[in-house]
């Protein structure tokens, strides 16, 4: 039996890697989006650049990016090898008279200022050197995004006081060292600040400062090839908990722990009901096989199967939850609890949440309940022709104990399997029920995560119920090898 | 071929399969006709200048029809006549297969060629009639100015015959908010045959123009996976191995993935728009069909004519696609069945919690304001039967299908 466990708990590892690929893939697809946000924001870079108050919501942008770690590359970091060369190089294919498109300037811009510490010292290189005198604008503006060092939430537990002042001085700092340039159409850049010179001995000095020296090392280079990559920072903040959430301002795990037992607790229970409606009726159908209530049975459980579950919900809510001329509504349409369920005896309170519960429930269970049903009546046909059955029947079991005892535990074993999957379902369709109903569960905030296109949120969401899907299945095997026993004798 | 046309016979036989089939093609017709069935512009117009059919005329109109599916759908409305005449025609020289196949074609090229720019830039039609200032190529799918007094200037001067419901799907009328089903329009006199929803807009429009985004939806979603489905079935049953085991994993994490979910997500991170709403359930779909693609493929390559095709050294491909899948025909059309209602299904929920492109009508939206106004039952009836009817008839077809594939293989 452990054997058995350890060996399902194995073959979930390459799923759920694999499920984190995906979700990883997902959260760049909105990456790419942010650059074009970004690009939209600074719509001013052709033509004169204002350095000025307002043209620093740039930084507020990176500091969101770098918060959802998307200005990292995505599966190699090559960026601790840059050199003075190649940074001359890519800021000179930025100048208006590169030759290129200006969306693809503009790209390149802020592939730069996404850089971070690396590009640093490279700039820093650049700027020292008087021959590129034309580059120190655009430089120093790079310089003073990358060596921005954003504080982020975690790090108030992480770092001491002194340093986080520190910190935060420099990006003052740094944000009026900011040398003004000229870009015209047509032209290379050219500096036009009066202050420039100093401005550059300053952004150099503070580079070399040996109090800075520890932030922007390139010592880490070889090992940053695969630590400083967006998917090993996407694996690091899910292990650690520190996906952050901007929509709620808070960190994304914490505002998923007050959701996610509501959604189990639904889930459980549709899958409870969906079964316990869907055994009777599929043995009864079963034993009762090619009636005319079997064939009826068919016909409307197969049209229930077709019928959407939001088109139940909606109507639900229609016809029992809003208050019409003669009354009040039967059923609350509003949460999964009265709002002062902190003063119900318990069985008051059990009450109360079955009354809260039903249409949900039964939303989210009716479309589980027939194709159970379906299956366990498939199935049991093909365990009543079996032999093991027909022996039975000549050693005069009664009929009773056949189905029971013989026929439906054979069939159970399907029954759990297929379980599994409806899990999968039930995980997806918990999302509309939990919508139309208001209640407050896992899929109301994933929901509402996308709609703000909050994606640390919605990743950690999808995690999480995408792991108590997994709990489920888990569970379902357990099962499984209860009922089996050539499962338990293989295993011993 | 023959094989297929043999079950489809005996699929044809059991009611259900008649009656999904009767029902989808209603779908469809509403579909294709939707733009004679409800459009604010007249269908004739005869007036001191002549008789015109401004309908027809707008049906390449790019202000009318900003989506590229319509223009199909536009081009099947104008030449499916032809096409059944010429069904007739042929009906003893080509299989009915090959009739359906052709005339798809004949749609979706007439369509593309339309989408396509191929007027010159200098061409006299272009400046007269368009609002287009630049010099490139055009498409007949185009920007061109609505001559308003088709819509609002007095009928008495003109003979007209408008549409039966004279809206369209996506106008608001400010004044004219959840009007219940066959209120008029007092200004205009005109008649809400289904109601209006919260934006004002003419639901049976909608409801029409909603056939065109399911079926679209359904069909361009199922084709992709169907797509990658066979293809990475086929290239896991057939090749086996290494292969197999990585695409089996692969299978393994789409079926845990609640695809829901993960649709939701993408659109969500992507953009609402209706092509990678499709694109995306498209998509996330291919499991189920990879994995029946593979275990028809593990049956086949032990026959004996794949042997004799390796034998006389035909390449894999060759033997996968042109020996192999023909024979996995079957199962891949009953997929394809279910699959379609499965995306149709999708679409709809998507739209129903507000993750549905803003910019087209469809059913899962409708229902959305039937939930955020849920005092009014046309807005949640409607849609919801609507779905519901179209999906139980793909499912009727499939089921049947199946039935019937089951009793040819015992």
């Amino acid at each position: 039996m452990t054997a058995y466990l350890f060996r399902r708990l194995l073959l979930m590892i390459p799923t759920i890697f694999g499920i984190l690929c995906v979700n990883f893939a997902v959260l760049r697809l909105q990456s790419m989006s942010l650059t074009e946000a970004m690009s939209a924001g600074s719509g001013e870079s052709v033509g004169e650049r204002k350095v000025g108050a307002g043209g620093w919501a740039l930084e507020s942008k990176i500091d969101r990016f770098r918060r959802t770690g998307n200005d990292l590359p995505a599966l190699i970091n090559t960026y601790g090898f840059l050199t003075k060369e190649s940074v001359v190089a890519w800021l000179r294919s930025t100048a208006p008279n590169a030759g290129t498109k200006d969306s693809v300037r503009n790209q390149r811009e802020k592939q730069l200022w996404l850089v971070g510490t690396f590009a640093v010292h490279p700039l820093a290189e650049v700027l020292s050197d008087s021959a590129l005198a034309d580059l120190h604008g655009p430089a120093s503006q790079a310089l003073a995004l990358c060596a921005y060092t954003s504080i982020e939430a975690w790090d108030l537990n992480r770092l001491s006081g002194k340093r986080i002042q520190q910190i935060q001085a420099r990006n003052r700092t740094l944000r009026t060292l900011v040398i003004a340039y000229r870009q015209t159409p047509g032209q290379p850049f050219s500096t036009a600040d009066e202050h420039a010179a100093e401005k550059r001995a300053a952004l150099v000095a503070l580079v070399a400062d040996p109090e800075n020296a520890a932030d922007f090392n390139r010592s880490g280079k070889w090992s940053a090839l695969v630590t400083k990559t967006g998917f090993y920072d996407f694996l690091r903040r899910l292990a650690t908990g520190d996906l952050w959430s901007e929509s709620r301002k808070e960190g994304a795990f914490s505002v998923i722990a007050q959701y996610w037992q509501t959604t189990l607790v639904l889930n459980l229970l549709s899958i409870g009901l969906a079964w316990a409606i869907a055994v009777p009726l599929g043995i009864h159908s079963a034993r009762r096989a090619n009636s005319l209530e079997d064939h009826v049975t068919t016909n409307v459980l197969f049209l229930l199967w077709s019928l959407p579950s939001f088109f139940v919900g909606t109507l639900f809510l229609h016809y029992f939850c809003t208050s019409t001329a003669s009354g009040a509504p039967w059923f609350p349409n509003k949460g999964l609890s009265s709002p002062d369920n902190l003063w119900f005896s318990t069985p008051r309170f059990l009450v109360d949440l079955l009354w809260h519960g039903f249409l949900p429930m039964l939303t989210l269970s009716y479309a589980s309940f027939v194709s159970l049903s379906r299956y366990l009546r498939g199935n049991l046909l093909e365990q009543f022709n079996a032999d093991y059955v027909r022996t039975a029947r000549a050693k005069g079991v009664n009929e009773q104990a056949i189905v029971n005892r013989h026929a439906f535990r054979n069939s159970s074993l399907t029954l759990i399997t297929l379980s599994s999957g409806l899990l999968a379902e039930l995980f997806g369709g918990v999302l509309i029920v939990e919508m139309i109903f208001s209640i407050n569960g896992l899929g109301f905030l994933l929901l509402d995560a996308a709609r703000q296109n909050d994606a640390p949120l919605v990743m950690a969401s999808t995690v999480v119920s995408v792991g108590l899907l997994l709990v489920g299945i888990l569970v379902a095997d357990v099962l499984y090898a209860v009922v089996d026993p050539r499962i338990r004798s293989r295993y011993g | 071929m023959g094989e297929h046309q043999g079950m489809w016979a005996k699929a044809w036989r059991r009611a259900g399969v008649r009656w999904g089939t009767g029902l989808v093609v209603a779908f469809v017709l509403l579909g294709v006709y939707s733009p004679f069935i409800a459009n604010e512009l007249a269908l004739v117009w005869w007036d001191a200048q002549g008789l015109s059919f401004p309908v027809v005329g707008d049906l390449l109109n790019r202000w009318s029809y900003p989506k590229y599916y319509d223009i199909y759908f536009n081009a099947a409305a104008v030449l499916l006549p032809f096409l059944l005449i010429g069904s007739w025609l042929l009906r003893r020289r080509w299989s009915l297969v090959r009739r359906m196949v052709a005339g798809a074609l004949v749609v979706v090229v007439a369509g593309t060629v339309c989408l396509l720019p191929i007027i010159p830039p200098s061409s006299a039609v272009s400046s007269a009639s368009t609002t287009s200032v630049s010099g490139d190529w055009q498409a007949i799918w185009r920007y061109r100015r609505q001559s308003q007094a088709l819509i609002t200037e007095d009928h008495a001067k003109a003979m007209t015959i408008f549409a039966p419901v004279p809206f369209r799907a996506m106008t608001p009328i400010a004044s004219q908010i959840l009007k219940s089903p066959g209120s008029v329009d007092q200004t205009s006199g005109r008649r809400f045959w289904l109601g209006t929803d919260s934006a004002g807009k003419d639901v049976a429009a909608q409801m029409l123009a909603g056939a065109r985004i399911s079926l679209t939806v359904g069909l361009v979603a199922t084709g992709l996976s169907l797509l990658i489905g066979t293809l990475l079935g086929a290239l896991s049953g057939y090749l086996g191995g290494w292969v197999d085991l990585m695409i089996q994993r692969l299978v393994e994490i789409m079926m845990c993935f609640p695809t829901f979910i993960l649709i939701l997500v993408v659109v969500a991170m992507t953009g609402r728009d209706i092509f990678v709403i499709m694109v995306v359930i498209g998509l996330t779909g291919w499991a189920g069909t990879a994995r029946l693609v593979r275990g028809e493929f593990l049956a086949q390559s032990v026959r004996d004519y794949v042997a004799a095709g390796q034998a006389l050294g035909l390449g894999s491909l060759r033997i996968m696609f042109r020996h192999i899948l023909p024979n996995a025909l079957t199962p891949l059309l009953i997929t394809a069945t279910f699959g379609i209602a499965g995306a149709v299904g999708s679409e709809s929920a998507l739209s129903f919690v507000g993750l549905g492109d803003p910019t087209v009508a469809s059913w899962g939206m409708l229902l959305e304001q039937g939930r955020q106004n849920i005092a009014y039952a046309h807005l949640i009836w409607l849609p919801g039967m609507a779905v519901f009817v179209l999906v139980s008839a793909l499912n009727l077809i499939g089921n049947g299908l199946r039935e019937a594939a089951d009793a040819a293989s015992e």
